[in-house]
């Protein structure tokens, strides 16, 4: 019993090291003072502020369509490269793993420089496409991940029968295999979402002059002094991705109730 | 003959790796081995720049010495939070499970900022130690090594509580029980049948913690200032500052090679253990 209380004394604590530091900066938001220092006083003022700064607005909006605009071409990416993948012979399947999988595990910090490199190298310019290609390349793998999740425990018999019945690949795809893995081409799409949402580095090395991002925004408003701003900023960003969050595990749960009960019929 | 149409459908997804993400690798090496100065031609003089400065060389053993900090601290507060939620904990688990995986969807720069506020002199933790008498006066812990470690393993120990707990909710509970039921001290039990069982999930934790770790720059350089310099932060003042971009590419590839020995050699520990 003791031993229980212990437990979960120890959960807490680790809880609060998680969480306090997060529950301050939203907490800051409210505070008069600007340099997000004591005694409290409960104010609006940085959120009103938030409506008349246009700098920041256009930062979230990049945000938010560079964030889609990836999503999207991920989730087309995946969903190819899943449902051809399993056509390819074991030695090819190896090389495409470890390519895919590769910019999960390099520092994104080398991703990023490295196509920074390769844009000066074909003396080009920076521009959003670069931008989107960056994104793109770090975020593939996350859908990958789910897509490959999903297609793998999928029944490969009921598009092959759908096929010997007469189908053309068009109408299989339409009729059988996309229904069966949509649920996780959404999920995938959303964390696709989220880590471009979120990136900073790849984004930081690659924008061009004069468009920036809500990560940027923050990381400038560290560097060359505070936007008071930044807290109220900062608390709608970790609303959004909480958002994305429960949207990815809602559709996952249901999807995974949707197949069982599929299943059991 | 119909296998090989169907295979060409992965092309898209391939081909744009392979350009965006392989191909400026290689070129990164090729700028390695160019001269910062304006000499056209294949010099190795980066490389040894790099390796002839103590400067450069301690930067390294820093860069190795924080990251295995970072993965020990995170170690030993991942292991007991991870057996609690595996063993001990019933209903809350998914709960806690949820709050564990909360934060990898928050912005690392958020998570970043909230640090600098709340370490920063005059911000909260200071007028709390200083009111609860434990310290007296400016706290001094924002841009100090402290707070950069602080800020790495916030951003990578649920990492190793996830891959543990997997290992651990793995395990057949029954083991324990023979175990204690031959004699075992709750001590034997857990070095010989515990511990031992749950390694690959320690092993998949040190990966997932160590490697980042060695390439981070924003932690660094947000929290530990001057005293944060770490070779993520060289190379991005390679680019930002010193515009010495050939140079840059050179210590990138060294972390890049940093990077691949470790998650080499780390997964042949792991390989020991994968049965």
């Amino acid at each position: 019993m003791k031993k229980n209380i212990v437990a979960k004394i120890y959960v807490i604590l680790i809880m609060l090291y998680l969480y306090v530091p997060i529950a301050v900066l939203m907490l800051m938001g409210f505070n008069k003072s600007r340099y997000n220092s004591m005694p409290f006083e409960f104010s609006l003022e940085w959120y009103r502020a938030l409506i008349s700064n246009t700098t920041l607005q256009k930062a979230a909006l990049n945000s938010v369509v560079l964030a889609f605009v990836t999503g999207i071409i991920c989730v087309i990416l995946a969903t190819l490269f899943i449902l051809g993948e399993r056509y390819t012979s074991n030695k090819l399947k190896l090389i495409f793993n470890s390519v895919s999988m590769m910019p999960m595990s390099i520092p994104w910090l080398i991703m990023g420089l490295s196509l920074l490199l390769l844009i000066r190298f074909f003396a080009l310019s920076k521009s959003m496409f670069f931008v989107t290609a960056g994104h793109v390349v770090i975020s593939l793998p996350y859908s990958l991940l789910v897509l490959k999740a999903r297609v793998n425990s999928m029944d490969k018999s009921l598009e092959e029968m759908s096929a010997s019945l007469g189908a053309n690949a068009f109408t299989t795809f339409k009729r059988i295999t996309f229904p069966a893995i949509s649920p996780a081409m959404i999920a995938g799409g959303f964390l696709s979402f989220m880590i471009s949402f979120d990136n900073f580095a790849i984004s930081y090395f690659l924008m061009p002059a004069g468009v920036s991002t809500l990560p940027i925004e923050i990381q400038s408003s560290i560097k060359f002094g505070f936007t008071p701003e930044i807290n109220a900023v900062s608390t709608i960003i970790i609303c959004v991705s909480l958002i994305c969050l429960a949207v990815v595990g809602l559709i996952m749960g249901f999807s995974f109730k949707t197949i069982f009960g599929g299943n059991s019929k | 003959m119909n296998t090989d149409k169907r295979q060409a459908i992965t092309f898209p997804a391939i081909i744009t790796l392979f350009v965006f993400a392989v191909f400026p690798l290689l070129i990164m090496l090729f700028n390695s081995f160019q001269n910062d100065d304006g000499t056209v031609g294949f010099t190795i003089s980066n490389y040894l720049k790099f390796f002839s400065k103590t400067t450069y060389l301690k930067l390294t053993g820093r860069t190795i010495f924080n990251s295995l900090i970072v993965t020990i601290i995170s170690l030993i507060i991942s292991y007991p939070l991870a057996y609690i939620m595996a063993k001990k904990l019933k209903g809350l688990k998914n709960i806690v499970m949820v709050l564990i995986i909360i934060p990898f969807f928050t912005n690392q720069l958020v998570r970043v900022y909230s640090w600098l506020i709340f370490l920063q002199d005059g911000g909260i933790l200071e007028s709390i130690l200083n009111s609860t008498g434990i310290l007296n006066g400016p706290i001094g812990i924002l841009y100090t090594k402290t707070a950069v470690i602080i800020g790495l393993v916030h951003a990578f120990f649920p990492y190793m509580v996830i891959t543990i707990y997997m290992a651990l909710e793995r395990m057949d509970n029954s083991l324990i029980e023979v175990s204690a039921s031959l004699g075992a001290s709750a001590f034997t039990t857990f070095t010989k049948v515990i511990f031992p069982i749950s390694m690959p999930g320690v092993i998949s934790g040190i990966m997932l913690v160590f490697v980042p770790c060695l390439g981070s720059f924003v932690e660094p350089r947000i929290l530990g200032g001057v005293n944060g310099t770490v070779i993520g932060t060289v190379i991005e003042d390679q680019f930002f500052e010193i515009y010495g971009w050939n140079f840059g590419a050179a210590i990138a590839f060294i972390l890049l090679a940093m990077v691949l020995i470790s998650m080499a050699a780390i997964s042949k520990l792991g390989k020991r253990y994968d049965i």
